[in-house]
Formats: structure tokens, sequence, C-alpha cells
């Protein structure tokens, strides 16, 4: 094979790649125009509005279709994914530093910390429902569910962690020591800044996975819903295109928060080129 | 050789500021510190020279607290430091790859240490400031202050480390292969360098290196660690003259070493008899060593007088090294001997590949270990 033929096979696939990653979203985008509310979620497009999107803040006169019910689904499930963000950053940076140095039984605590995120979903929750209704606990989004996306995310942002600690130089933090500074301000000004990409990676993961965790939820949750358990609900009656109005924002709000992470990012890494540049002017 | 006023020469006695007893320290199981002791004087130069893997850092980083010793005791200015953590020692690092704060400034590094540090930090900004302009004269980085550590070049880093270390006002700062990353050039320069700023802050150095002719050159006194012991502790002159064994001999790269016994008035090596006559040294292992620079090389006829000894070998090539040519020899029983001849007392001479030619040296030059 020639290079310009390889060059042809790699641009199929990219191009084949883009359309199955963008092609679901591409047909969600286009019929969250269609007109309502007479208009089905199917092609072919009847007549271009934005009627949809209206339907979803109430904005259009009463009809047959009620407004979806997920106002209070989404302020849980944020909630929900910012509380599992804090705990589990903070618990996998504190467990990737305590790995740092070797210590008896290491190796059974990793293995239980990544059985986590490796065991199915389905199971666990319906193991958490079942202890907990043996215990008489109520479940609630903020306790059982919390908990279970915790032990889900916990073990990513560990693992991130890890791999950020590996490529750590310790040499930086003992010539900190050295100076007469204590370790636990070491960590503070020196540790923490350079580990800093990495604890931004660390939280994206939590909060994603957090925010649209199923099966786990599913179980655990009890009466109030989080926002994929409302989604799914409305699907069981009759799907309107406002689910798919609903999915256009829900996806601009996730690029906004990979926007956020990589401006957060570019800050980091552009600090020293900044000073550098201060330098030669 | 340096001319220097040796203490001990002088009779006066000086106060340790370090002092290791019986230092011990294993990695799982295999000694890396196997028994050391030394004293080092206060105000000084110090270098700890020993081949790759004989425990030269570990044993700075076990006096700087980074690593714990198994056995033995540390004394800092008197008091005991074995399990004092390393940020209350009060003793100062710079490490071989530097390890400057990437994310600061070539100033923010300096001043770290002076605005963070547990005991006394500098709150005052003009204090901090005033402080590390005067720091940054010294180590000549004057210009630099704003630069970002990952802009600078190797020999600037390393003047930050050391500035980053000095500004602090430790009483002893420890430096493990300093020069190590630095081009040769630049090495030399830096040697001078760092003597010259140690004697203006007065602080006591200790140098770790792994090259003799920097241990000799930036040295005080020379600690040479083998095997996780010192075998030896003298100025440069010493132990360039007189090495005590014949282990730091072969550190030192400028003897021909034959191992053997005594009998009687000659030494038995594998090349034949060797008179004696030359200064003899207690140490466990029996050798003979002849410096690579007391050695003349004469045509295979020329017969030797009596106050000499004289050997056999086949030249093998030479290598110019400046003032000097290294020639270098192959004995009968295959071993290579190396004579180092200065070109201010001689013209070079050619030799002839794979002839033969008798190597000469006078008996009291030989250093013989019983
Ligand atoms: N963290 C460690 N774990 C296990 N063994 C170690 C460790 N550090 C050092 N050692 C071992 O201890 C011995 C001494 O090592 P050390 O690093 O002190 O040597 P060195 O004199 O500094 O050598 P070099 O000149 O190559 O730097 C070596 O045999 C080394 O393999
Ligand atoms: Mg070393």
């Amino acid at each position: 094979m020639n290079a310009s033929g390889i060059k042809l096979g790699l641009g199929l696939y990219t191009m084949l790649f883009i359309v199955f990653l963008y092609g679901p979203l591409a047909v969600l985008a286009i019929l969250s125009f269609q007109t309502g509310p007479e208009g089905g979620p199917q092609f072919p497009i009847i007549e271009w509005s934005t009627y949809w999107y209206k339907h979803l803040f109430g904005l259009t006169p009463p009809s047959r279709i009620a407004p979806l019910p997920i106002e209070q689904a989404l302020i849980r499930s944020l909630t929900l994914a910012v509380m599992t963000m804090i705990v589990s950053t903070v618990l996998g940076v504190t467990a990737a530093q305590a790995f740092r140095k070797k210590f008896r039984g290491s190796g059974v605590v990793f293995y239980l910390i990544v059985l986590g995120m490796m065991v199915p979903g389905v199971l666990v929750g319906l193991g958490m429902a079942l202890v907990a209704n043996t215990l008489g606990v109520d479940r609630h989004w903020w306790g059982t569910a919390f908990v279970l996306h915790v032990v889900y995310t916990f073990p990513f942002a560990f693992l991130v962690m890890l791999a950020i600690f590996n490529r750590f130089d310790p040499s930086v933090e003992e010539a900190a020591w050295s100076l007469g500074v204590t370790p636990t301000r070491t960590f503070r000004k020196i540790t923490f800044p350079l580990i800093f990409p990495g604890v931004l990676s660390a939280m994206l993961f939590a909060f994603t996975l957090s925010y649209d965790e199923f099966s786990r939820t599913l179980f655990a949750s009890g009466r109030d819903l989080t926002l994929p358990l409302a989604i799914y609900g409305t699907f069981s009656v009759e799907v309107h295109p406002n689910v798919f109005a609903f999915g256009v924002l829900t996806t601009l709000f996730s690029f906004a928060l990979l926007g956020t992470y990589a401006v957060l990012m570019g800050l980091s890494v552009r600090r020293a080129r900044r000073m550098a540049i201060q330098e030669d002017t | 050789m340096r001319d220097k006023s040796w203490p001990e020469l002088v009779g006066i006695q000086v106060k340790s500021v370090l002092q290791l007893k019986n230092v011990h320290k294993a990695f799982s199981g295999v000694p890396a510190l196997a028994g050391v002791d030394a004293a080092l004087p206060e105000n000084s130069y110090i270098s700890l020279l020993g081949p790759s893997g004989s425990g030269k850092t570990t044993l700075l980083r076990v006096i700087a607290g980074f690593e714990q010793p198994d056995g033995g005791e540390i004394l800092f200015a008197g008091q005991r430091i074995d399990g004092v953590p390393p940020h209350e020692r009060g003793i100062g690092f710079v490490f071989q790859n530097f390890a400057l704060f990437p994310h600061l400034s070539v100033a923010e590094n300096i001043a770290f240490g002076l605005e963070n540090r547990a005991v006394d930090p500098v709150t005052d900004t003009r204090v901090v400031a005033a402080k590390v302009r005067d720091i940054i004269g010294l180590v000549g980085l004057s210009g630099l202050e704003g630069r970002a550590v990952t802009q600078i070049s190797g020999g600037q880093k390393q003047r930050v480390a050391l500035a980053r270390t000095l500004v602090t006002e430790p009483s002893m700062v420890l430096l493990d292969e300093p020069l190590g990353a630095l081009d040769a050039n630049l090495r030399t320069r830096m040697r001078g360098e760092l003597r010259t700023i140690r004697e203006r802050c007065g602080v006591t150095f200790l140098h770790v290196t792994g090259s003799e002719t920097e241990a000799l050159a930036m040295g005080d006194t020379v600690l040479v660690l083998d095997r996780g012991r010192i075998a030896q502790s003298a100025d440069a002159g010493t132990l360039y003259g007189r090495p005590a064994s014949a282990d730091v001999a072969r550190f030192l790269n400028c003897y021909n070493i034959f191992s053997g016994a005594i009998s009687d008035d000659a030494f038995e090596s594998p090349v034949g008899r060797l008179a004696l006559g030359g200064a003899q040294q207690k140490s466990g292992e029996p050798a003979y060593a002849i410096r690579y620079d007391r050695v003349a090389i004469r045509p295979l006829h020329a017969s030797a007088a009596g106050d000499e000894v004289r050997i056999e070998a086949s030249f093998v090539a030479s290598e110019y090294s400046g003032a000097a040519i290294n020639s270098f020899f192959t004995l009968d029983d295959g071993r290579v001997f190396e004579v180092e001849t200065h070109l201010s007392h001689a013209a070079p001479e050619t030799f002839e590949e794979k002839a033969r030619y008798a190597l000469v040296w006078k008996r009291e030059d030989a250093l013989v270990f019983v």
C-alpha cells in the first residue's frame, strides 16, 4: 500500500468515527427543532421551530403534553454530582498520597478500592437496597445513592492521582523540607500546585460519572429521582421532542464544563510561559 | 597540590559541626552504609569521594533526614539529630537534578525557604527582597530574577539551587554531585565559584562526587567512602601521596597496583620480585603501588641503577591530555600499566607499538601496603 492509500484509509476511518460519535447527537439536535405541539419525534421535520425549547421552560400555552418533570431532578443530580466530585477527589488525592509509600497490605487495599469501579452497578445498587432495608435505613439520593456514587467514582479519581504521583519528582518536596518548611505547608505550597492539573482531571471524572450514573442510582435513590432516572421515566409514557431539546441543552452544559476544565488547565500551564514572556520584553 | 593550613598540622583543635558514629543503613537486607564514622570540621569544604554504589547518596540522605538510619548516632552541632524530621534539622541540601520548584520564578524559588519555614519565617517582603537580591548577587544570577526556572540553563539552575539553600543560612550544606549535570567547561568554572561562595558564607559544605580530581581539587578534607565505610579521611595532599589502602589508591586513579605478598626484602608480585625500600602503610590487604607519574620509560637494553626497580612491558598506546602524556603498556600477565610523563620534564617521545620497553622507578617512590 502506498502513502496516499494509507492517508485515504485513515481519513475514512476518522470520518466514520466522527459519524458514529456525533450522528446520534446530530439527529437529536435536528429533531429538537420539530414543530409543536403536534410534531412527533421522527422525520420528516414538518416545520422548523423552537417550540420544544420554550415548552421546556413553560413558555408555551398549555397543551395536552405535560412539561417534563425534571426540574427537581436536575437540581438533585447537580448537587449529587458536586458532592460526589468533592468527596471522591479528596479521597482520591489522599489515598494516592498514601500509596506513594509502600505499606503493609497496600496491594490488597489497592484492589479493594479499584473493585468499586469494576463490580456491576445493578448488583451494587440492588445490594445497597437490600442492606438499607435490612438495617431499616431510608433510601435517598443524598444518602444511599451518594455513598454508591462515591464508591464508584473514587477509584477513578484515585487512579488518575496515582498516575500523576508516579511522574512526580519527590525531591522537590525534600528540597522544601530541607529549607525548614513543614511537610503540611510543603504539600500546600509545592505538591498541590504541581499536581493541580491531575486534581482537575479527577474532578471532571467524578462529576461526569456521577451526573449520568443510572444503574446504581436506580435501586439506591428511593423516592426522589435523579435526572437520568427522571428522563428514563418520561420514555415509558410517550416520547416527545422536548426530551431532545433537553438533551441538546445538557450536551451544551457538558461542553461548558469541558471548556472550564480546558481554561483552568491552560491557566496552570500558561503561568510559566507568561513569566518567560515578561522577561523577554 | 595547593598550599593549605591543615588545622591538625598547626595544632588547632577545630570544633566539628557534624559527627557520625557507627551509622548503619541497609536496603532490604543489603547494607548501603556499614558503620560510618566521621567528624566534619566547622567552616570547611569537605569532599566525599567514592565509586558508584558506595553509599554516598545514602549517607547524605541519612544526614539530611530523608532516610532513617538503622543504627548509630548522628550529632549536629552537638545535638543528636537522628529521628528529628528533615525540616527541623537546619541542614541544606543541593540535589544532583537541582529539584527547583518548577511553578515558581527564580526569585520565588530563592525566597521560598525564607517565607515558608516553620522557625523564624521572614514576613516582611522588603527584608525578603533584600536578602534575595544579596544572594542573587553572590551567586551571579542578576537579571534573571523573574525568569521561570524551566527557562534557564543548567549552570544557572545550579546557582538557583545553591542560592535557595544558602539564603536560609544553614550551618551546613550537603551537595550531591552538584556539578554532575554540567558540561566539562562549566564544571571547572563552578568548582572555583563553589569554593569562593562557601568561604564568603562560612558554612560547611559536604560535597559528594565520583570524580577524584574534583574531590582533590575542592576539598579541604577528603573523605573516601568504600562499600559503606569511610576508608580514609585526609587532606588532599596526604590522600594523594599516602592513600591508606590499595582500594583508596585504586579510586584515586593515579596508581599502578600489584597484589601479592611480602617476602624478606621484596614484594612477590605476578610480574616478578619488586625490591622494597619505600614507605610501608598498614592496611588489611598487601599490595604494591607506584604512581603513574613516578615511572620512567627506557629502552629495553637500559639497565636499572641500584636504587631502582625495573620491569618490562610492551607498549600499547598513548593519550595526550594537555600538559602530560599517558602511555599504556601491557605487562606479561596481560594487565595494563600506565605511565604519566609531564611534558615540562621531557619532550614527547614516540614509542613503537607492541615493542618492549623497560619501566623503571625509584624504590623509595613505591608505596607498599602490608
Ligand atoms: N531506595 C533504595 N532502595 C534500595 N536500595 C537502594 C536505595 N538507595 C540506594 N540503594 C542501594 O544502596 C547502595 C548505595 O547507593 P547510593 O545511591 O548511596 O550510592 P552512590 O554512592 O550515591 O552511587 P552513585 O555514585 O552511583 O550515585 C547501592 O547498592 C544501591 O543499590
Ligand atoms: Mg548517588
